[in-house]
């Protein structure tokens, strides 16, 4: 059986190389960032930066957005953080959302799986679309803040040297070499990370045997977007498939290889194209199709044990290798990027020490921690590492059809959004809250309405946060009480991003400047809020603190606390 | 027990096996079977488990 490649349904833009203005082989300019790698986490990086009006450099090795069948599925947290980095739009409107999935074993149903959604959601649980479009996306948007983001495309870095004071990175183009000055570096240049190399360091963990062989085909197929396991089909007996939907009429097949199938012969197209066919012919998708990519995958759950090295950040793969099952692999990263922005950003203006950086690496190795308690457990159950979770396996899928109870077992355990329980930076309840998002959470998402000048507009609770600390005031008059606008004016004047938004649970169309109409009475209520109450966020949307009944020293306190804080 | 319980059961039960080898997991899981029959302390359950068990396996 042998069917004509396709290529993906996309074209890339080529970039030329760039060789900036040097002095004796140095770029004459220094810069307070280097961001080394433009895939999703570098760029998310670099918007992040941009943000809060910090410049950096892109370091980028290839000419163009990425190629192959790479990451697919975004989540609705990524897609929050996507939002405040400007690219949201090209996500909805290319990305297919999805809210759930199926499980079978042989020719059953075994596990019908929903992720949380409901009407008080602004964003869909989840969207695919190829990591091509996630980079072009971001791209876009990079390119607007032209003036805050200098992409180097076609350039490699050939080696570092790292310092207390920063760092000199040796960089390779087709037009000539230099040295580029930085303070920082963020190496966000994947799981074979140059950056990793030459610094000495080591991912540590568990590396799994079973392999999986990735196919991305165009089909032609009206069938709705969910996630499609089925273990043992008939199509390819003793075997477990994975079958996801993407834009443009483009299908991810995942399949496990059988124990001793050698993997060079199984990526093969004279193996894989029947195995694709009987599985169409399983499905009873009759369309046309064409193969367009085929590669393999070992599932791995490594980490480095620590984000921070001196002057240089490690984020995405780099830092973590996450397992495929649970699509926590660049979910994770754009976390990582999310939280490294606005900390690196204060650091460079001087509104916050140092070590504000190592809460990144506590707070982003805990959530790789969390991460892979997840993923190993998905991966023992998609590519058991021994006979015993293989035959336990057997046992759950076949009790589930007729054994509700045993089908928790088989839910893929979708990535969601983590809370950084033992952050630094978290404020200890001092108040009991019965409900409502703990310090370290994010935000619970509800509709609420935006009022300014009489005319209020339908929003949802994330809107009202920003790339800036937010308190978040209930009050009974929608009016922000006069001590916390004298508080937003005075870490305003400061530098520092801050402000103080007003919710209420009446609408008051009449009051000067802008509130929050709790319409629903939910946001009251979910987060256990009376008038005084203060949520106050970060500019990543994690909870920092709450208050009962929050006196502007507490909120001053505690931002002050979090950019000086100390990690010992 | 709920559910992140349940996969911790699952995931021990699954490594003590593989620690144990796959020759000696038959009788682990007879042994495990006698315990929990005791455990349960009830004829009629314990016998209608063994039918639902044994269900299917055979086609």
């Amino acid at each position: 059986m042998n069917k004509p490649f396709k290529p993906y349904p996309f074209t890339a833009k080529k970039y030329a190389a760039r060789v900036p203005a040097l002095e004796q082989g140095v770029e004459v300019k220094r810069h307070d960032v280097t961001i080394v790698g433009g895939g999703p986490v570098g760029l998310a990086v670099a918007l992040g930066l941009a943000n809060h009006g910090v410049r950096s450099v892109l370091i980028e090795a290839d000419d163009s957005v990425c190629h192959g069948s790479r990451a697919i599925c975004i989540s609705r947290r990524s897609l929050e953080i996507i939002e405040r980095l400007g690219a949201l739009g090209g996500f909805l409107k290319t990305g297919l959302p999805w809210t759930g999935g199926r499980s079978f074993y042989r020719d059953t149903e075994v596990l019908h799986f929903t992720m949380p959604q409901d009407e008080n959601q602004k964003l869909p649980p989840m969207v695919n679309l190829a990591q091509y479009h996630i980079e072009q996306f971001l791209l876009d948007a990079a390119e607007k803040r032209a003036d805050l983001i200098d992409i180097r495309w076609q350039t490699r870095v050939k080696s570092i040297d790292a310092r207390d004071d920063g760092a000199t990175l040796q960089l390779t183009t087709p037009e000539g070499d230099y040295a580029l000055e930085t303070g920082w570096v963020v190496a966000s240049d994947g799981g074979r990370s140059t950056i990793r190399e030459a610094l000495g360091l080591q991912l540590e963990g568990t590396s799994y045997e079973g392999r999986y062989v990735i196919v991305d085909i165009e089909l032609e197929s009206e069938r709705p977007t969910e996630r499609l396991a089925y273990f043992d089909p008939s199509s390819n007996p003793g075997s477990t498939v994975l079958v996801h939907k993407q834009p443009d009429n483009v299908w991810r097949i995942d399949y496990q290889l059988r124990d001793g199938e050698d993997a060079d012969e199984a990526v093969k197209p004279d193996n894989v194209m029947p195995r694709v066919q009987s599985l169409l012919d399983m499905m009873g998708e009759t369309g046309a199709w064409s193969p367009i990519w085929i590669t393999i995958y070992k599932a791995n759950a490594l980490t480095l044990e620590r984000y921070r090295q001196r002057r240089v950040m490690f984020a995405g793969d780099a830092a973590h290798l996450v397992p495929i099952f649970g699509v926590r692999g660049a979910n994770s990263g754009i976390d990582d990027a999310d939280n490294i922005a606005w900390k690196l950003a204060f650091v460079v203006k001087g509104l916050a020490s140092d070590t504000l950086l190592d809460s990144y690496s506590d707070e982003r190795v805990a959530a790789t921690h969390e991460n892979l308690s997840y993923g190993t457990k998905s991966t023992e159950f998609m590519a058991p590492p021994s006979f015993a979770f293989d035959l336990m396996r057997t046992a759950v899928l076949s009790l589930a059809a007729k054994h509700p109870e045993v089908r928790s077992l088989i839910n893929p355990r979708q990535t969601s959004a983590i809370t950084y329980a033992a952050s630094p930076l978290n404020v200890v309840d001092r108040d009991a809250f019965a409900s409502g998002p703990v310090p370290g959470a994010v935000l619970a998402e509800y509709p609420v309405t935006i009022v300014e000048a009489g005319h209020g507009r339908e929003a949802h609770l994330t809107d009202l946060a920003g790339p800036s600390f937010t308190a978040l005031c209930f009050t009974d008059d929608g009016m922000l009480p006069a001590a916390f606008a004298t508080l937003a004016h005075a870490l305003r004047s400061r530098g520092l991003p801050f402000k103080a938004v007003p919710l209420s649970a009446h609408l008051h169309p009449r009051t000067q400047g802008v509130h929050a109409w709790d319409h629903t009475g939910r946001i009251f209520e979910r987060y256990d809020a009376r008038p005084g109450t203060v949520y106050v966020l970060r500019p990543d949307g994690h909870v920092l603190g709450r208050w009962r009944d929050a006196q502007p020293g507490d909120i001053d306190a505690a931002i002050a606390r979090a950019l000086c804080a100390s990690t010992d | 027990m709920n559910d992140a319980q349940l996969d911790a059961v699952y995931t021990r039960l699954c490594k003590t096996m593989t620690q144990l080898g796959e020759a000696k997991t038959s009788l682990f899981l007879a042994r495990f079977a006698l315990l929990a029959i005791g455990e349960m302390d009830d004829a009629n359950v314990s016998l209608r488990l063994i039918d639902e068990a044994s269900d299917g396996i055979a086609s």
